[in-house]
């Protein structure tokens, strides 16, 4: 997460212009992206995953019950799916998946997790790049104090023990009806998304602001301020246009990072209650079934493997297509 | 952030090893469970035992050490008491027997005063090496009698024995109740009559301590690391404790808090005074191992002597394998497990809610959740089947085939309810939704979380469960107003129910560190004083009932506890038992006689054996 990825400004001021041709074909930024884009078939294939996983966490509900007719929490064969000593038994006709510790069904519980880890990844990201955004830009552009101040806040929580201080909230604010905060923070979903949110916004806020400090110098933006437009003004229709490329990139390549990182909350049972299926409960439960039931590590595993390497193969290639001049 | 191609590594390294890992076989059948014989008695061995953690309450001070392993521990290797148990399973082990004291006491006729005589020629342990006296016994108590030493069952006394009151400097005379008239007599007055005063006096806290040592531990647990021997063995290095003042003490060597006790044999011990101790084994160390899985795996191999209450996945193993089930042990663990529900907490202040949720409760799919048949019977009431000699085998007030709930008897119950306004036998009231239960975060009670919450929501129940790491603290904390908790077990303290219906259903409860999580019982003054709500329904009391049977004895007492538990069950309802536990143990092929310490549910360390080869 380090790693920062600076200068994505494409300009988008003016067509690149061949010299030695005779027809001058005008491209824009979007046909340019497009056709670079288009040649990366590892970032295709990533798409093509990810909008798989979005049509079946969307349909999860129509998939389980037509293909195995139950849902994630039934528990009607339960005493088919598991011995006398409780333990899960594992893929057959019934349960292509096998059971879970419960004896639920895996599968469906699988399909039910992608609803879990792309909503909270999706909603968590979407807050993190709006706050990000704002206070990024705020940062940049107006600079001085203001820059001074949400610089120091950024440093200050990237320096935070991100998993500990999670680990201290959700605790924390379990042991009452009311949460913490007279009833602001409760645990569950609204809980984790809170808490990526707060902690990823930080690294987008830190991009947006060396682009922004790098465009406000720029001679369209002069030439704007010239023609008496207001700070308002350029911040949105100058700057922020010129930021979405960097904002995509960074966008996608954050997404797995949280889908990960609720699947650890989950998995150190801070996340989600146990009745919204998880990838990251899954895991942790079954991670001390292992060696006696190895599919309930098997499914989930895969399914957030795929899912996370497929949010990094096309964010690799939205990089490459956006910012040609970035190397790999 | 990886790299594309750091990342495909990552991704196939797990899956084959995901592939790897699901080669493993598993088997399906499980054979019947029975104890098998124990084998020739032979002298020598060190026997090892890992666990995860040391859960002590008090950090191993008999004072206030309130976990039965540790009791275990105490009362074979380290503790004598002036009547102890013959450290044996079943219904003998709950016999009392003479162990510091010559015979058993002499008792007034009116019942109120108790005169022992102690054994000549048994002296404490390394560093202290003299003969014990009674003034020794009478420091124990006046020890149990001080506030900051946080005595947890200090009730037992206090009250009982004149004199005796918790925070009260009894003053230079001593405590009243309590006589020393020479080195080897101590007579105890009491203020009523106590059927079970000998199974008090049989507790660790009572042993005798030496003061030259333990006068220099005045707070809670500290002299847990000090802990003087009065029986067959020791800490090691206890020998090097430098008693001559307090400064110059440092805690024993053979007790490191994050990683092990080791315990081995005290040279001033002499087995001729001891007629219930074998104490055959060398010594035995206790050591820490946070990965259950690789301790299991050690007692399979033979490398480790002892697991505890293994894991479904190793029962399986010890069941299913001929070999291995010759080493499962399986005793009567005198422990019930149970979902607890609040009195004072809507829906749960409705007596037909916790009807309703007691026929619902799919109890067979509890006992799978901890394992199956192997880890106990199915609970149908509050006090273990054992404890009351059988009298309630056959009571089910919730009847349901093969326990898995009866939906349509809870919806009957549930139809009474003033929750259910519109009478179809589920609950329609906001107060059913997302009720708060808090159960911790590992298993068992992780995999009774989806069969509790499918079984309540027949009858229109929905959780909000919290899964904590130390679920007891808010529910034992009565102004968090927790309604329901599928956490809570209780064992006995000793072989009497009052240990169970006295300490768990007394209205005279504290507001932290309440035992009593149902609130039965509770009064306006206390809710006043706990600073919740009092809700509409009065709240059943059952002080009286209690009384009435601890003052009798015998057959009579027995069966005023069986009545009193009916009644719990059928008109105050506070809990939902469905576990009467088992206590499993798997051992090492070492063990060629393993025995049960039926008192402490735990390994009677004194009377197991090992063969001769020695252990790395």
């Amino acid at each position: 997460m380090s790693q920062a990825i600076e200068d994505f400004g494409l300009p988008v001021q003016g067509p690149i212009s061949g010299q030695d041709t005779e027809q001058v074909e005008g491209r824009t930024p979007r046909q340019l992206f497009w056709l670079r884009f288009r040649q990366d078939k590892v970032a295709f294939v990533g798409l093509a995953v990810i909008l798989l996983l979005t049509l079946t966490a969307i349909f999860a509900p129509v998939i389980a019950d037509k293909v195995a007719h139950r849902g994630p929490n039934d528990q009607t064969l339960a005493r088919e799916m598991t011995d006398e000593f409780g333990l899960p038994k594992g893929p057959n006709e019934t349960y292509i998946f096998g059971a879970d510790k419960a004896g639920r069904d895996l599968f469906v519980r699988v399909i039910y997790g992608a609803r879990t880890s792309l909503l909270v990844a999706i909603v968590a990201t979407g807050i993190s790049v709006v706050i990000g955004v704002t206070l990024g830009m705020i940062a940049g552009f107006i600079g001085g104090k203001i820059d001074t101040i949400i610089s120091r806040l950024i440093d200050v929580i990237l320096s935070l023990p991100l998993l500990l201080f999670a680990i201290g909230i959700a605790a924390a604010c379990s042991t009452s009806k009311e949460g913490c905060l007279g009833g602001r923070i409760k645990p569950g979903l609204g809980l984790v998304v809170f808490i990526i949110a707060a902690f990823s916004w930080p690294y987008i806020a830190r991009i947006v602001r060396g682009n922004t400090l790098s465009i406000r110098e720029k001679e369209f933006i002069e030439a704007s301020r010239s023609l008496g437009a207001r700070n308002s003004r350029i911040m949105f229709r100058e700057v922020l246009p010129n930021l979405v490329a960097p904002i995509i990139i960074y966008a996608t390549l954050i997404i797995p990072n949280n889908i990960i990182f609720e699947a650890a909350l989950s998995f150190l049972g801070l996340g989600v209650p146990q009745k919204t299926p998880s990838w990251g409960r899954m895991l942790s439960d079954a991670s001390r079934l292992l060696e006696v039931a190895p599919w309930m590590m098997i499914f989930p595993a895969l399914f957030l493997v795929l899912t996370t390497l497929a949010f990094n193969l096309l964010g690799d290639g939205l990089r490459d297509a956006l910012d040609p001049r970035a190397g790999r | 952030m990886p790299s594309k191609k750091n990342l495909w590594v990552v991704a196939l390294l797990l899956v084959l090893s995901l592939v790897a890992a699901a080669c493993g076989g598993t088997g399906d059948d499980a054979g019947q469970v029975d104890t098998p014989d124990t084998g020739e008695v032979t002298k020598g061995g060190v026997a090892t035992w890992e666990s995860e953690e040391f859960a002590f309450t008090n950090g191993f001070d008999p004072t206030g050490e309130y976990l039965g392993e540790a009791w275990a521990v105490m009362t074979n290797m380290l503790l004598r008491t002036l009547v102890s148990y013959p450290h044996v399973a079943g219904a003998p082990g709950n016999e009392i027997v003479p162990d510091l004291a010559e015979d058993l006491p002499e008792v007034s006729e009116d019942g109120l005063t108790y005169t022992f005589k102690l054994k000549e020629g048994i002296k404490f342990g390394p560093p202290v090496s003299r003969e014990i006296t009674s003034k020794d016994i009478e420091y124990a108590f006046r020890r149990i009698a001080t506030e900051s030493q946080v005595a947890q069952y200090a009730n037992y006394y206090e009250g009982t024995i004149k004199g005796l009151e918790v925070g009260k400097d009894p003053g230079p005379g001593g405590i009243e109740g309590i006589e020393t008239p020479d080195d080897k007599t101590i007579v105890f007055t009491l203020t009523k009559p106590t059927g079970d005063f000998l199974n008090r006096v049989a507790m660790p806290a009572t042993a005798p301590i030496p003061e030259e040592v333990a006068k220099c531990f005045t707070k809670a647990g500290e002299y847990g690391r000090y802990l003087i021997s009065s029986a067959g063995y020791m800490f090691e290095g206890s020998e090097d404790l430098d008693i001559s003042s307090c400064d110059t003490m440092k805690p024993i060597s053979g007790f490191n808090p994050t990683k092990s006790q080791v315990f081995v044999r005290n040279p001033d011990y002499d087995q001729a005074t001891d007629e219930y101790r074998q104490n055959n084994i060398d010594g035995m160390e206790h050591r820490l191992n946070t990965n259950t899985n690789d301790f299991e795996q050690k007692v399979i191999a033979g490398d480790v002597d002892f697991v505890y209450t293994p894991t479904p996945a190793t029962l399986r193993k010890f069941v299913q394998d001929p070999e291995l089930k010759q080493r499962l042990y399986i005793n009567p663990g005198d422990r019930t497990w149970y979902i607890t529900m609040n009195l004072a907490e809507p829906p749960f202040d409705d007596i037909h809610v916790r009807k309703a949720a007691n026929l619902i409760m799919d109890k067979e799919g509890l006992q799978r959740a901890w394992g199956g048949p192997t880890q106990g019977e199915i609970a149908t009431h509050i006090i273990p089947d054992a404890m009351l000699n059988e009298a309630l085998a056959e009571y089910d007030p919730y009847p349901s085939e093969n326990h898995a709930g009866d939906e349509a008897a809870a919806k009957e119950e549930m139809k009474q309810s003033k929750y259910d306004t519109d009478g179809d036998g589920v609950c329609d009231d906001p107060v059913c939704e997302d009720v708060l239960q808090i159960g911790s975060n590992t298993p068992p009670n992780t995999d009774m979380l989806p069969v509790v919450e499918s079984s309540l929501e027949k009858i229109g129940i929905t959780l909000d469960s919290r899964e904590v790491t130390d679920a007891y603290t808010p529910i034992q904390t009565v102004a968090k107003e927790v309604p329901i908790s599928i956490r809570p077990g209780w064992g006995k303290d000793y072989p009497d129910a009052f240990t169970f219906v006295g300490f768990l259903f007394d209205s005279d409860f504290p507001c932290t560190g309440n035992y009593n999580y149902s609130l039965v019982g509770l009064t306006e003054e206390k809710a006043k004083e706990c600073g919740i709500d009092m809700p509409d329904e009065p709240i059943p009391s059952v002080d009286k009932d209690i009384a009435t049977c601890v003052d009798l004895t015998g057959e009579e007492r027995l069966n005023c506890w069986a009545e009193l538990d009916k009644k719990l069950m059928e008109e105050v309802v506070p809990w939902i038992p469905y576990l009467d536990a088992q206590v499993v143990f798997g051992t090492s092929p070492r063990v060629t006689k393993f025995e049960f310490d039926q008192f402490a549910g735990h390994v009677a360390w004194s009377n197991i054996a090992l063969t001769e080869v020695a252990n790395e």
